[in-house]
């Protein structure tokens, strides 16, 4: 298609507390192209949420305020776009789904609701520029999935038929179509009898199905780009699966490009095209997934996927990365990973790290490392 | 599955209304049911509410004298005739408290209906754009510090000051409370708001795209108005104590030419009838305590009421058997839970999740 949904040039986020000022973000830049599953990895405390947030301008300002950079998006610098005009580019330019599943729905709306609010915001955002018409075909055709087959009994709607469903529709709205249209998200979640879901609250549903209507409602604005913050994080280990493998499906179902953060090597690894590493509030390695994976070229790179346990390694302790995070109001001089860094010399603490660079004959490979061409002889 | 979105017939859709509507009220009873405090509070607060509209709309029913007739008795002892007596002057003072139930219900009301407006108001504004250096944060500034201001006087003796610069009449009473009243709900909204605003959901409608105005308004203000309508019952009673004090110390609406009963406790325990007569002060006495009561009980338990966590549990149906077949009431279905297999999906799913 025609260039990156999002090109994002050195942005730094500061956070100003009190009369201390830290850089939660320096100067990164990356872009999404059209299509593309990006995603990020790094420690806690690295910036991968913070960027998250910049990017549809949803940090707090205070104390969070851009430092430089830009973000362009849809031939549109967020960064110079005035607050009052953000809400226009969210929702249906970028959508979010967050790491709380179980407290990002307003507990005192029924899931109709929340999921209206969205589609109606869509609906409105459409006819403002161009002619309201039904038949026209959906600018994304990706809520058009097969609605889930029950072969189970135990799984068929639990409102019988009649007057009692009549009740149950009313409960939940008089607009036929935008009832369609929800049901149909709900459906496209793998939602099993979308029409009792429609009416309950949010803590009447466990927490995958709510990450599901978080993700029906994000989707159900027809996003440009699709930010999800550590999405299966707050859920325990079963539900991540399976909130993971509906996200895999519908990546290739919905073909919209994702940011994806996490800091699951294996959800990555699963998901994304491309991979981004943060380290410190830097992006220290960039490139293809497999690529990254094969032949990593920045030492904290292959320090986290050296941690990563794995079937192939179960027996022995589990590694670790010596050393912590560094504080933020204070980095280590030089470059930023060099107090854990196995092939640090003088000159990393002496100099900053270089800016990314590509690897030789890789010109989609970039990182950010002295060294980059030794990371390979770390055992 | 998908057939079940077609439009349903109009006799269908009158007659899932009737059903809604008896179900709305069978959950009501199930809540009052198991709370009998609630359920005493809320018969009275019914009652005095249907007392309060007999008297504006037909008067006669509840009592055969009007308030202003001399009956000819001068202090007799509550009788069949006078069910609680009479005063010095003659007046039946059983006629004279309830003509005086709707005067003082509209007053309380409005008092703390025109607090919590005004008052909740300037706390939502206060409270959801509160950053310093910016407009709305200087604005929340100014609106507290006159809250401020409001609360350094002790309100009774402030209502009292201004009750006395305007005169005696209803309005000149509602006014005077009212200036003292609202920076109570300005401090609660402001408060709860505070609460709300930082909440994961408010910043997931912010991404989606909602505006500002639009989370003020349906997002937070939702989330607010539980604490606010259960503390407005509450406060009926506390407004109505205030306003017989003032009708009381005798800066009401003109007794005895408008009856209200702190007025007329007031008249009988001055003119000394309360040691010769003492029935005289039951009538008016017992009706602010009745009232005071009755929105209090019911204020209580409609916090539960109005939480939809709570509603449910109250209801007594509760969630278990949420896989059985037939699920205990169609209204109020269990969480319900599944998964749809995809065919050939790695993780078939379970009965339930979570």
């Amino acid at each position: 298609m025609t260039g990156p949904v999002v090109s994002i040039e050195g942005l730094s986020i500061d956070y100003v507390v009190g009369a201390g000022r830290f850089r939660a973000v320096s100067d990164v830049s990356l872009t999404i192209e059209q299509g593309q599953v990006v995603g990020i990895v790094g420690e806690t405390g690295c910036g991968k949420s913070t960027l998250a947030q910049a990017i549809p301008r949803l940090l707090p300002e205070p104390p969070a305020t851009i430092g430089g950079g830009s973000i362009e998006f849809q031939g549109v610098d967020l960064v110079q776009v005035p607050k009052w005009k953000m809400p226009l580019i969210r929702g249906t330019g970028i959508s979010m789904i967050f790491q709380e599943p179980l407290n990002s729905l307003n507990p005192a709306f029924r899931i109709y609701d929340q999921i209206a609010e969205a589609v109606r915001i869509r609906r409105a955002r459409e006819s403002g520029d161009r002619v309201a018409d039904d038949r026209a075909p959906p600018p994304f055709d990706y809520a058009r999935g097969p609605a889930p087959e029950a072969g189970d009994a135990l799984l068929r709607p639990l409102v019988p038929a009649g007057a009692a469903a009549a009740v149950h529709r009313r409960r939940i709205g008089r607009d036929e179509r935008l009832h369609a249209d929800v049901l149909e998200y709900l459906r496209l979640v793998r939602i099993n009898d979308p029409e009792t879901i429609l009416g309950l609250y949010p803590h009447e549903l466990s927490g995958g199905m709510r990450q599901r209507v978080m993700i029906a409602m994000a989707l159900s604005e027809r996003p440009a780009l699709l930010i999800a913050d550590e999405p299966t994080s707050a859920l325990d280990v079963t539900i991540q699966a399976q909130v993971l493998t509906l996200m895999k499906e519908l990546i290739e179902e919905v073909r919209t490009s994702i940011l994806f953060i996490s800091h699951d090597l294996g959800v990555i690894a699963e998901t994304a095209d491309v991979l981004g590493v943060m380290y410190a509030g830097k992006l220290v390695e960039f490139g293809p997934v497999g690529e990254v994976f094969e032949h990593p070229r920045h030492p904290y790179t292959k320090a986290l996927l050296r941690a990563a346990p794995t079937r192939y390694k179960a027996d022995g302790p589990l590694t670790s990365i010596a050393g912590s995070v560094p504080n933020l109001a204070r980095p280590p001089t030089g470059c930023r990973f060099h107090p854990r860094c196995p092939l640090a010399q003088p000159v990393c603490s002496a100099e900053p790290a270089p800016p990314l660079r590509a690897a030789a004959g890789r010109a989609d490979h970039r990182s950010a490392c002295h060294f980059a061409d030794d990371v390979g002889r770390i055992p | 599955m998908a057939s079940s979105t077609a439009t349903p017939s109009p006799p269908a859709r009158a007659r899932g209304a009737a059903v809604s509507a008896l179900r709305s009220v069978a959950t009501l009873w199930r809540v009052l049911r198991a709370n009998p405090l609630t359920l005493v509070g809320f018969v009275l607060v019914v009652l005095i509410g249907l007392g309060a509209l007999v008297m504006v709309v037909a008067p006669h029913l509840l009592t055969s004298y009007d308030p202003r007739q001399l009956t000819g008795d001068y202090s007799t002892a509550p009788s069949w005739r006078h069910p609680l007596g009479t005063d010095t002057a003659g007046y039946d003072i059983a006629a004279e408290t309830l003509y005086a139930l709707p005067l003082d219900l509209a007053i309380a009301f409005a008092i703390a209906g025109g607090a919590m407006l005004g008052g909740g108001a300037l706390g939502l504004v206060a409270g959801y754009w509160d950053r310093p250096g910016s407009v709305g944060g200087a604005l929340s500034v100014v609106i507290l510090r006159i809250t401020d201001i409001f609360l350094a006087f002790p309100s009774l003796i402030l209502a009292l000051a201004i009750a006395v610069s305007l005169g005696r009449g209803v309005w000149q009473l509602i006014v005077a409370i009212l200036v003292t009243w609202w920076p109570y709900y300005t401090r609660l909204v402001r408060g709860e708001t505070l609460a709300v605003k930082h909440l994961p959901y408010v910043t997931a409608a912010r991404a989606a795209g909602v505006t500002e105005g639009r989370i003020v308004l349906r997002h937070v203000l939702r989330n607010v108005l539980e604490p606010v309508v259960v503390y407005f019952t509450l406060d009926i009673g506390t407004v109505l104590v205030t306003l017989s004090t003032i009708g009381f110390v005798g800066l009401g609406p003109g007794y005895p030419q408008t009856a209200e009963w702190g007025a007329m406790i007031s008249f009988y325990q001055i003119g000394g009838l309360i040691t010769a007569y003492p029935w005289t002060v039951f009538g008016p006495g017992m009706a602010i305590f009745v009232t005071v009561l009755a929105f209090s009980l019911l204020g209580d338990g409609l916090r539960d009421v109005l939480d939809p966590r709570s509603r449910r549990v109250l209801a007594g149906t509760g969630t278990a058997g949420a896989t059985t077949a037939a699920p205990p009431a169609p209204q109020a279905p269990p969480p319900a839970e599944g998964v749809g297999p995809e065919p050939g999906a790695p993780h078939p799913a379970p009965g339930g999740i979570g």
